[in-house]
């Protein structure tokens, strides 16, 4: 897990490096917004933590063009200013998470980690339950073979699997799936169930949808 | 053709015509059966002696007719294509009915595609005179596929990006391997199956 700390105070971005480091991430130490900016346009991380307050560019500026440019990686913005117009400035340009100075490092380690918790769920674009990997970026679902799905496919085999062993009702999946469409009912959902189960036994997965036409379903391994 | 397989090549163009009649048969069996013809098209073909050198060389077998015989297992083709995916299996159960022959291997390249995203389903077999072929099972959709992939396998123009087709092939193969299966589930909801 990879970390950039822009933090312009030399011995507090010393002190959370040290701390970051023992704890396993890698992290990257910047100094002022520029320099943050310049390092999250040209490296991958897992998160940032920028301090508001920074010489050159300020914090939620670099959040700003971060977001501009569809950059999704979690973001938590530290700063002195407990004041709550900034905090609200911050979560609005687009900050995961807020912490104002001074801070306990437990308590900066508990958010970091929630961050990084929530920033796999949110951007993963690779969903896995049992064998099966469903990759949103080309729609293929893979177990001992692949096959690509329509986007609808993908989109109910999503929300099964963001809820596996749970069942799903019919309505609800019209709902969430087919966005209450009026013309879909419960044949779209069982054909496209059903087209989802076929799929599963032709690329061999152990993995299966349980339920009837017009009922619940459950994905089950 | 016959002086790469000296006598052998008589018996085995009879071993063609002995499946090509049996599935003959078995495709008429099937369509009073199911009701509906599930074969769009079957081909039969003796191993031509070019890809027959090239595979001595490969195997690195002497390329005299009793060696032929005895290591290439494919030098009798059949090529069986359906419709939907689940006639392939139907067409194979049928097979493994087939009179004096003795199945030998099976590979089911449907179920576990190849890497590149070949999908047939292959089988080995055996006459009672010793004779091997291969019988190879699949859709249209594979077939056209597999096609394809043949051409771009043996073109020898360098000037088409090759990772670029390799890909691309792959994607269209799980693509038609999902309409497929997508169309093998409306016709199971049109018949009430499902």
């Amino acid at each position: 897990m990879k970390i950039l700390l822009a933090e312009d105070t030399k011995d507090l971005s010393y002190a959370v490096t040290v701390l970051l480091t023992r704890e396993g991430y890698e992290v990257d130490a910047v100094y002022d917004g520029q320099e943050a900016l310049n390092n999250i346009l040209t490296n991958g991380y897992d998160a940032v933590i920028l301090d508001i307050m920074m010489p050159k560019m300020d914090g939620i500026s670099v959040l700003t063009e971060m977001r501009s440019r569809h950059i999704v990686t979690p973001v938590m913005l530290l700063t002195a200013k407990a004041d709550i117009d900034d905090r609200v400035a911050g979560l609005d340009a687009g900050a995961d998470d807020y912490l104002p100075k001074p801070f306990a490092m437990k308590e900066l380690l508990a958010r970091v980690r929630a961050m990084l918790r929530r920033g796999t769920d949110y951007s993963s674009d690779m969903l896995t339950y049992n064998d099966l990997k469903l990759n949103g970026t080309d729609l293929t679902l893979s177990s001992n073979n692949t096959v690509r799905l329509s986007l609808k496919e993908y989109e109910l085999m999503r929300e099964l699997m963001q809820n596996p062993d749970t069942p799903l009702s019919t309505s609800w999946l019209i709902e969430k799936v087919w966005k209450n469409e009026t013309d879909c009912g419960e044949d779209t959902v069982w054909l496209y169930i059903s087209y989802l189960k076929n799929k599963l036994r032709a690329i061999v997965s152990p993995v299966s949808i349980m339920g009837d036409k017009g009922g619940e379903f459950t994905l089950t391994a | 053709m016959e002086n790469l397989y000296g006598n052998h090549y008589y018996r085995l163009l009879a071993f063609k015509d002995d499946l090509e009649r049996q599935l003959d048969k078995m495709e008429q069996t099937l369509e009073a059966f199911c009701g509906t013809n599930i074969i769009d098209h079957t081909m039969g073909r003796i191993k031509s002696e070019e890809s027959v050198l090239e595979k001595c060389r490969k195997k690195n077998i002497e390329p005299t007719p009793d060696n032929i015989v005895k290591g290439i297992r494919d030098l009798v083709g059949i090529r069986v294509v359906c419709t939907f995916v689940d006639d392939t299996y139907k067409v194979r159960d049928a097979i493994r009915e087939f009179n004096n022959i003795e199945i030998i291997e099976e590979k089911d390249y449907i179920s576990n595609a190849k890497p590149n995203g070949y999908r047939s389903y292959h089988m080995i077999v055996k006459n009672e005179e010793g004779y091997f072929a291969e019988i190879q099972l699949r859709t249209i959709s594979m077939d056209t596929w597999a096609a394809l992939e043949h051409d771009i396998k043996y073109k020898k123009d360098i000037n088409v990006n090759k990772d670029l087709i390799t890909a691309e092939l792959k994607r269209c193969a799980d693509e038609l391997a999902s309409t497929d299966i997508s169309m093998q589930t409306i016709r199971n909801m049109i018949n009430g199956q499902i």
